[in-house]
């Protein structure tokens, strides 16, 4: 493999050919680094300080923040509101996804048409979706309450922003409507890249279809499933823009998330030190997971 | 001849005094500022149509009187303290003039975000104009601890805009005496006016309900602060600095908010500025509260201007009449106060070009600009002859703002307000979200108490006691 | 007719109604999924009365530009070629040093597991926690709201996903490709250069796609790094909603003018998207 070369060159290009697997990877992890290493350095620093909005005290505290994490419900909540969220909406966007998929794996009159249109919601800001949505959901200006009258025959007037029991249903429509044609164009791709010999073959020795995509599509394209769930996942664990646009988090705090509460605590709040200390809390845990989640991947092929 | 000489000198010198004495604040301001001609100095606004004034008017006049060059930073109104507080801890020094509410200003005062204008108004020559400001905003939006950090310059309060054609139809009246034994009239107590909107909500419906105001979270503050106060609520227990919103006054509060959706038009829970202003333009609601751009729009004042093409063309100009809210004491909802910041590296520009700005001269210019968002709040401003002549029920328009504004209520204004103001918040969302009154109202006390108790309650009971000390806190 | 011709004709009409089957479900799952986009479209061109109309307007009576107009003239227009800018500067950086380092770790195994790891953790981190600390790094450097500063932030933000992406198409690429080409007398960046950008074409515009949504998306970023030089267009959109005033159909425009240039990527682009997804982050 390190067949280098060997006649001439200056001893630049041979210095720079020797060493190539570092000098590729410098650029790329200097910037991470300055951007990666010196909030994660600050946060840890900051997080066993004392500052809130009126203090500026950066005098060493302890774990004054860590103990306040433990007794502050609304913390906790937040927690369990993102994984609800989260907890629906994958399996959702998944499912859907690869129904989607396998409507337009076979050949479809204008299929590349119908494929790129129905990738524009991923495109959007998640912020101009949330507003939209909400549009979409208002009493008075949106169509799907009047959309819901005529199919029911009488005027509805749910106000999906604010009550209780429609918030969340509200959330995830608009989340699910976003991101499920993601997953479906990965999982399209992934699927379209199964080798079609093993399909047919199975099909003519007459195996049923939910068998064949069992045994042979599924194992095919899991790596790639697994690394669109652990992406979506992830992003999920940080949704911010959708909710806020949506409830800011309310009713109360009845929709917040982890990322809309650290917001609330940080920038509204200027509880610095706390925000600081469930930022650590947060990156733990999600550190934990994904190496979790991967070290699963590596060895399942 | 010496006699002579000294004679002409004197008389020279003497009208030479008067011109300079004569000579505006405004005119101070932009001679003085000619010598920072070249800079640029930045100020925080408003996002969205309050911008429009120092982007379209005041930055533009300001760059050619003085050479100055105004970079105008729009910051939404939810972000505007955050993003000040926040420049000022970076130490950044990227703002030089502010707009602040007047609520924060004791927050930002007590982080060291402002600067201490006193120098600069005796300097300049600024105070006999500031003491033309309308007392209820001269003295209680431009102070803290004695001294000036911010020109007040903006006339917020909350009017009640009612269709008078609709109040002064005979049939209407008849009906309404038979049914109440009282004539109908705008109402004085919200009973009154629970019952004119039910009366004509049963009466209309669909077409017309009797009220509608915008009920969002945001501005949930506002109206429990003015309903509750009016109802006889007083928010802490002075001595012990306990809150008391979770008392008869605080449930009778929410409660009637609740209650009167009945007869506002569905989902007004969700309503914000542009709901309640779109269905009074469009004749749906017979009854609104909220700020005075209401009503000028409303009389289709300025609604020609491009910078206000999304607003509904008005149904109903000429049709409204002005009353001061239920419990005749107006909140004087938000506000703004004009401030130097004091990391900023161009503070005496920043401050010359605010004294022009704040000055009678090009105030009653600004808060005429039909985009404007700026209320009236100089003695002048309700009395100029041009405003009076706007439109028909002009006068009677600036009449009720000049009375409102002299039985408004302030703000609230305690340490850490913005975290009570969350509570409220959170707490209106879940009034609409359907909660019993009293646990929520409790609720809400609870953690009021626990934020006093976290600042420290002898430093906020001191600051309770100073704000409730002023002629504007409550109910006279 | 004969038993087989008949099967055969069953077979045919069989596959003509499932072909019609799927025809419809694809229609009606592109116009659920496109409706909300369309009714976007709708307010950016409606009239104020249109737009506050109760029960709501569902089509423009007539098509007009007034808003997009008012958009230009006010100067807002200018944040969405900020966007673009910042968002094509920092995918093309993103793209070049990502693909460089994936191939260092594709080939190399530079770094190993730990390193590969630590790289995909840097996606993980929720913006919020770390935008006020990133926000005291830039005024030190001097950087904030600027063109540079944005930049570099957003190269530093795709990175990781770039990295992850082109690591899993370079692993796809036959090696014997470039073995041959270094036998031949090619350097190592010659062989890149040649040999290995061409081949993984398909998963680069893959990747270069989403790098350049999630750039020019992003909104928690700019908001607290700009200020009023560098705004980009999610930024300026929420500007509209003001507390005494709510710009629907400057919001509904802007979101238009933003939206339109990555939908004439993804137009151009599209066919590559679904072969290039195809091959990516698979082998991990």
């Amino acid at each position: 493999m390190s067949i280098l070369a060997s006649d001439g060159g200056s001893r630049l290009s041979r210095f720079s050919d020797r060493n190539f697997k570092y000098l590729v990877v410098a650029p790329a992890i200097l910037i991470l680094l300055l951007f990666g290493i010196f909030p994660l350095i600050y946060t840890l620093l900051v997080s066993f300080q004392n500052i809130n909005m009126m203090e500026t005290d950066t005098s060493f505290s302890g774990l004054l923040q860590y103990r306040l994490l433990f007794s502050d419900a609304r913390l906790w909540q937040s927690l369990g509101h993102t994984l609800l969220i989260a907890a629906i909406a994958l399996p959702i966007e998944l499912i859907a996804g690869l129904l989607m998929a396998i409507l337009f794996l076979e050949r479809l009159p204008g299929r590349q048409l119908f494929v790129s249109l129905l990738v524009l919601p991923t495109m959007i800001a998640p912020i101009v979706a949330g507003a939209t949505w909400r549009l979409l959901f208002d009493n008075r200006f949106g169509p799907i309450n009047q959309v819901l009258g005529w199919i029911t025959g009488e005027p509805q007037a749910i106000l999906w922003t604010i009550k209780p029991d429609y918030v969340y249903p509200a959330i995830l429509i608009a989340e699910v409507w976003q991101w499920t044609p993601f997953m479906f164009l990965i999982l399209l791709a992934a699927m379209s890249n199964v080798d079609s010999s093993l399909t047919e073959a199975a099909e003519i020795d007459g195996a049923s279809p939910l068998r064949i995509f069992r045994r042979i599509v599924l194992p095919a394209i899991w790596p790639v499933m697994t690394i669109a769930l652990l992406i979506r996942g992830l992003d999920l664990f940080r949704l911010f823009d959708v909710v806020w646009a949506l409830t800011q988090g309310g009713p109360g705090t009845m929709t917040e998330t982890i990322s809309i509460y650290a917001y609330i605590q940080g920038f509204r709040q200027f509880e610095t030190s706390y925000t600081a200390a469930i930022a650590f809390l947060v990156i733990i845990m999600l550190t934990v997971s994904v190496m979790f989640a991967l070290k699963r991947m590596e060895f399942v092929r | 001849m010496k006699m002579l000489t000294a004679i002409i000198s004197g008389v020279i010198l003497a009208a030479t005094a008067t011109t300079a004495a004569a000579q505006s604040a405004a005119d101070r301001a932009v001679e003085a500022a000619k010598q920072f001609a070249g800079s640029e100095i930045s100020i925080v606004w408003e996002a969205g149509l309050q911008s429009l004034d120092p982007l379209n008017f005041s930055g533009p006049r300001w760059e050619e009187l003085t050479g100055i060059k105004v970079k105008v930073i729009e910051v939404p109104t939810s972000e505007m303290f955050t993003k000040i507080l926040q420049e000022h801890r970076a130490g950044t020094g990227a703002y030089d003039a502010l707009n602040v509410i007047p609520s924060w200003m004791p927050d930002l005062v007590n982080a060291g975000a402002l600067e201490v204008l006193d120098p600069y108004v005796d300097k300049y020559g600024y105070r006999s104009e500031l003491d033309s400001i309308l007392a209820t905003y001269r003295d209680n939006q431009m102070k803290v601890d004695g001294k000036i950090y911010g020109f007040p310059d903006d006339g917020d309060l909350f009017i009640l805009y009612y269709r008078k054609d609709l109040f002064e139809d005979a049939t209407n009246m008849a009906e309404f005496k038979a049914k109440h034994g009282y004539d109908i009239g705008p109402p004085q107590t919200w009973e009154e006016y629970a019952d004119i909107g039910q009366f004509f909500t049963d009466k209309f419906a669909p077409e017309l309900y009797g009220a509608g105001q915008f009920r969002q979270p945001a501005y949930g503050i506002w109206l429990f602060e003015e309903r509750f106060r009016n109802t006889g609520g007083r928010f802490f227990d002075p001595d012990t600095m306990r809150a008391t919103i979770n008392d008869s006054a605080g449930v009778a509060t929410f409660e009637g908010m609740r209650n009167d959706n009945a007869f506002m038009p569905p989902g007004v829970e969700s309503w914000g500025f542009v709901e309640a202003l779109s269905s009074f333009l469009l004749g749906d609601i017979a009854m609104t509260i909220s700020w005075p751009p209401f009503g000028r729009w409303a009389a289709g004042y300025g609604t020609d201007d491009d910078a206000l093409s999304w607003v509904p063309k008005t149904t109903i100009a000429g049709k409204v009449g002005y009353a001061l809210p239920p419990g005749g004491s107006p909140q004087l909802a938000a506000g703004f106060s004009l401030s130097v910041s004091s990391s900023s590296p161009n503070k005496e520009a920043a401050y010359l070009f605010i004294q022009w700005l704040n000055s009678e001269e090009i105030s009653l210019q600004r808060v005429q600009l039909p985009y404007a968002l700026r209320d009236p709040f100089r003695e002048s401003h309700f009395t100029d002859p041009e405003y009076l002549s706007r439109w028909d029920d002009a006068p009677a328009y600036l009449q009720t703002l000049r009375e409102g504004a002299d039985a408004g209520l302030l703000d609230l204004s305690i340490l850490q307000i913005d975290k009570y103001e969350e509570v409220l918040r959170q707490a209106t969302s879940r009034l609409w979200a359907g909660e019993e009154v009293q646990t929520i109202l409790d609720d809400a006390a609870a953690q009021w108490d626990a934020l006093t108790d976290r600042i420290g309650v002898d430093k906020q009971r001191a600051a309770y006691s100073d704000w409730a000390a002023k002629p504007n806190a409550y109910p006279k | 007719m004969s038993a087989a011709a008949k099967a055969r004709r069953q077979l045919s009409r069989r596959r003509a109604w499932r072909l019609a089957l799927r025809y419809v479900a694809a229609v009606t799952l592109t116009v659920m999924f496109l409706f909300p986009i369309y009714w976007l479209f709708s307010i950016s061109m409606k009239t104020p009365e249109e737009i506050f109309a109760s029960p709501p307007v569902w089509y423009p009576a007539s098509i007009q530009f007034d808003n997009f107009r008012a958009l230009f003239r006010g100067g807002d227009a200018v944040t969405v070629w900020n966007s673009l800018f910042i968002a094509s500067v920092s995918t093309a950086l993103a793209m070049f040093l990502g693909t460089l380092c994936a191939y260092s770790l594709s080939r190399f195994k530079t770094g190993g597991d730990n390193l590969a790891i630590w790289i995909i953790s840097q996606r993980m981190i929720p913006p919020i926690v770390i935008v006020f600390p990133l926000f005291l790094l830039y005024v030190w450097l001097g950087w904030v709201d600027t063109y540079h500063g944005m930049i570099l932030l957003y190269t530093a933000f795709n990175l990781p996903y770039v990295i992850w992406m082109m690591r899993g198409y370079i692993n796809d690429i036959p090696i014997e490709l470039e073995e041959s080409a270094l036998v031949d007398g090619c350097t190592r960046w010659q062989v890149l250069v040649k040999v290995v950008f061409p081949m993984a074409r398909t998963g680069l515009f893959a990747t270069a796609v989403f790098t350049f949504v999630f750039a020019w998306n992003d909104f928690i970023f700019a908001l607290v790094m700009t200020r009023s030089e560098v705004t980009t267009y999610p930024v300026q959109v929420t500007h509209y909603f003001g507390g005494q005033s709510n710009f629907w159909a400057k919001i509904a425009a802007m979101s238009v003018l933003g939206a339109a240039p990555v939908f004439v990527a993804v137009a151009f682009l599209q066919r590559y998207l679904v072969r290039g997804i195809s091959m990516g982050a698979v082998k991990g």
